[in-house]
């Protein structure tokens, strides 16, 4: 499958070196189209979007307070339905600290009403823009400007909450695999009710790595399984792909947040890989 | 047609005719019997448009802005915490100039619980950007909603009906009302800026601080617009009903020694005490603030600025200061002879002798002001 070659997303925005949440944005908009409008919440693309007179996006955006990014994306889509326009893609776009953390409410609150909107979730694992802080979708042992120590706690099992929620279309995604990513989009695109995408966007400053190995770092997350790549299909668990099960230290030594783990925290990361494995393995064969 | 309505049923029939297409809001005392016969309006296909039940006020709002910003014409109601915890949305809202109608049911705030009137949270909101409107009577309510809509749409300003929890949301009246035919001529479709895929654009985008500034400004400015606006929309709607509503209100004459200021449903009370100060032949009037953002300075200051004495009673407080109304009359119209009081917190009974005797007493200056 060809990549749609319509350039949706303008070049020069405000994205540091390397940044994986600008090439997600791009790859989104090939599958969506024009008729799309996002509404983006505090994050990092409310920089990369560009001061007033900007817009970098290249389709309407309309900026929203932090934890708001589902209910104005319900009213978006209400007044669409109201003006027969409802073939529009009210897309929301919002980092995992807006999506994990403070936005989980009105998340949880759309996707219960099973409104007919797309969530995308792009998660760096920190809240990157405010300076590296921890979120819950920090990993284990990942070291943040608030968890110097490295984080003791789990990252937030996000698709599961939202499985929990019996809507119709769930889907993680990753930049290292271009066709399944905007496959997913187009899907997405077509199916009525709450969508939901979860995309793993390796951040250099952040996560601390070079910033030409954001690729590298993308699938490595996917190869050793840290990052499974699946879909909820009405319920169904469908794997996207199998990963190789590279071991995890080909992951980790990339980057700088993991510079002091212990053999014993790997250890204990390769048992957590395998246990998230165990778990949905169970579930693809359902 | 005139029907017995209390002042929540008032704001339903109100919006039922004002082709409102998208309502979002979450239940909370005294105003959800507005929200449970908006559903029921919908449910039996007397309203064509859509219903949000979100999980919280703050949603609520946000769907709103979402709502608004996509071209509809938008509504929510909520009361107390539910205003408050909408706070920051609010200033979206307005931030994004966007049209958006809300009737708020004046609660106290907790702790203690308590779910009777008090305008403290609506009054705590003043600096949101909001236009607001305090109604005294269901009459006004049903008026007040209507106007709203048109003013809000006219000035790109969100806009805020108050009224007092249970003295005027449940309480049943006689209310003149209109079609929404007779509403049409005033609530014409007027074009704005609104998120289209054939014009793409960001709004609300990241402000450094000279746009920032002018943004704000600007905003100031046009707020100070909806005076006029107000007025239009005013003389259209006495057109229309012969009720004329002006942004303050004077009982009986404008020429008098004192004055009492009020707003709500307090306004009804001390209009009783008014009466029977006069009867004892006490040469004082009544000030009723109908709007209360944008803060109507030039108006009040030509009812105001020539009395003996002005008493300020205020159904709300901020605390280490006193009554809000009571800081906005003197401060906003720098002047010095200004008493104020502070009564009927949390639904507490406030009686028209009660207003009489605390006149009295500031009058006499045996009291500068206090608690009533």
């Amino acid at each position: 499958m060809k990549l749609a070659k319509d350039e949706i997303a303008l070049p020069n925005n405000l994205a540091c070196p390397g940044c994986g949440a600008s090439l997600a944005m791009r790859l989104a908009l090939k599958a969506l189209g024009r008729d799309t409008v996002l509404v983006i919440p505090a994050c990092c693309w409310t920089i990369i979007n560009g001061p007033v007179g900007k817009n970098y996006a290249g389709v309407s955006v309309f900026h929203t307070a932090f934890e708001t990014t589902s209910a104005v994306a319900s009213g978006i889509k209400a007044s669409f339905k109201m003006q027969g326009k409802d073939h529009i893609n009210v897309v929301g776009w919002a980092g995992d600290g807006g999506t994990f953390d403070i936005g989980l409410q009105s998340l949880s609150g759309a996707a219960e009403r099973n409104d007919d909107i797309i969530y995308v979730c792009y998660d760096n694992e920190a809240y990157m823009n405010t300076g590296i802080q921890r979120s819950s979708a920090t990993p284990y042992f990942a070291q943040t400007t608030t968890t110097p120590e490295g984080k003791d706690r789990p990252k937030k099992d996000l698709m599961g909450i939202l499985a929990a929620h019996y809507v119709p279309y769930i889907a993680s995604a990753s930049l290292a695999y271009p066709q399944d990513f905007t496959k997913k989009f187009e899907k997405a695109k077509s199916i009525r009710g709450f969508k939901f995408i979860h995309i793993f966007v390796p951040c250099p400053p952040g996560q601390k790595f070079q910033e030409d190995k954001t690729i590298e770092v993308a699938k490595l997350a996917v190869e050793t399984g840290v990052f499974p790549l699946y879909e909820i299909i009405d319920g169904k668990y469908v794997l996207s792909k199998k990963p190789k099960f590279v071991d995890i230290t080909e992951y980790l030594k990339l980057q700088g947040r993991y510079k002091n783990l212990t053999e014993e925290n790997i250890e204990f990361l390769r048992q957590a890989i395998k246990s998230k494995w165990e778990y949905l393995n169970k579930r693809f064969n359902e | 047609m005139k029907k017995v309505l209390g002042g929540n049923d008032a704001v339903s029939q109100a919006v039922s005719v004002c082709d409102v297409e998208v309502i979002s809001a979450y239940p909370i005392t005294p105003q959800t019997s507005i929200i449970e016969k908006i559903a029921d309006l919908i449910y039996t296909k007397q309203m064509n448009a859509q219903f949000i039940k979100v999980e919280s006020e703050h949603s609520a709002m946000a769907a709103c802005i979402g709502a608004s910003i996509a071209g509809s014409r938008t509504f929510t109601a909520t009361s107390s915490q539910g205003l408050l915890l909408m706070h920051e949305v609010l200033h979206w809202a307005s931030g994004a100039r966007l049209p958006i109608v809300l009737a708020n049911a004046n609660r106290a705030i907790a702790p203690g619980w308590n779910i009777w009137a008090e305008a403290t949270d609506s009054l705590s909101q003043r600096d949101t950007g909001w236009i607001q409107l305090y109604a005294a009577n269901s009459q006004e309510v049903f008026d007040f909603i209507i106007m709203s809509f048109a003013v809000a749409e006219r000035s790109l300003f969100p806009a805020m009906v108050c009224l007092d929890g249970f003295l005027l949301t449940h309480t049943k009246e006689a209310v003149e009302i209109l079609g929404n035919d007779d509403a049409k001529p005033l609530l014409a479709k007027i074009n704005r800026d609104t998120l289209d895929p054939k014009n793409p654009k960001a709004y609300g985008a990241l402000a450094f601080p000279k746009d920032y500034y002018a943004i704000k400004k600007q905003q100031h400015l046009d707020m100070l617009k909806v005076f006029d606006i107000f007025d239009n929309v005013a003389l259209e709607f006495k057109n229309i009903t012969n009720r004329y509503h002006k942004a303050v209100d004077v009982y009986p004459t404008h020429i008098s020694d004192y004055s009492i200021v009020a707003l709500g449903t307090l306004s009804q009370t001390a209009r009783l005490a008014v009466d029977n100060l006069r009867k004892e032949g006490v040469d004082v009037n009544l000030v009723k603030i109908n709007m209360f953002r944008p803060f109507p300075k030039k108006q009040l200051q030509e009812l105001l600025s020539n009395k003996k004495l002005i008493v300020v009673f205020d159904r709300d407080i901020s605390h280490g200061k006193g009554g809000i109304v009571k800081d906005e009359i003197a401060g906003g119209l720098d002047l010095c002879n200004v008493v104020g009081f502070v009564g009927g917190l949390g639904g507490d009974t406030i009686t028209e002798s009660d207003i009489v005797s605390c006149f009295l007493d500031a009058k006499n200056s045996q009291i500068k002001g206090l608690f009533l």
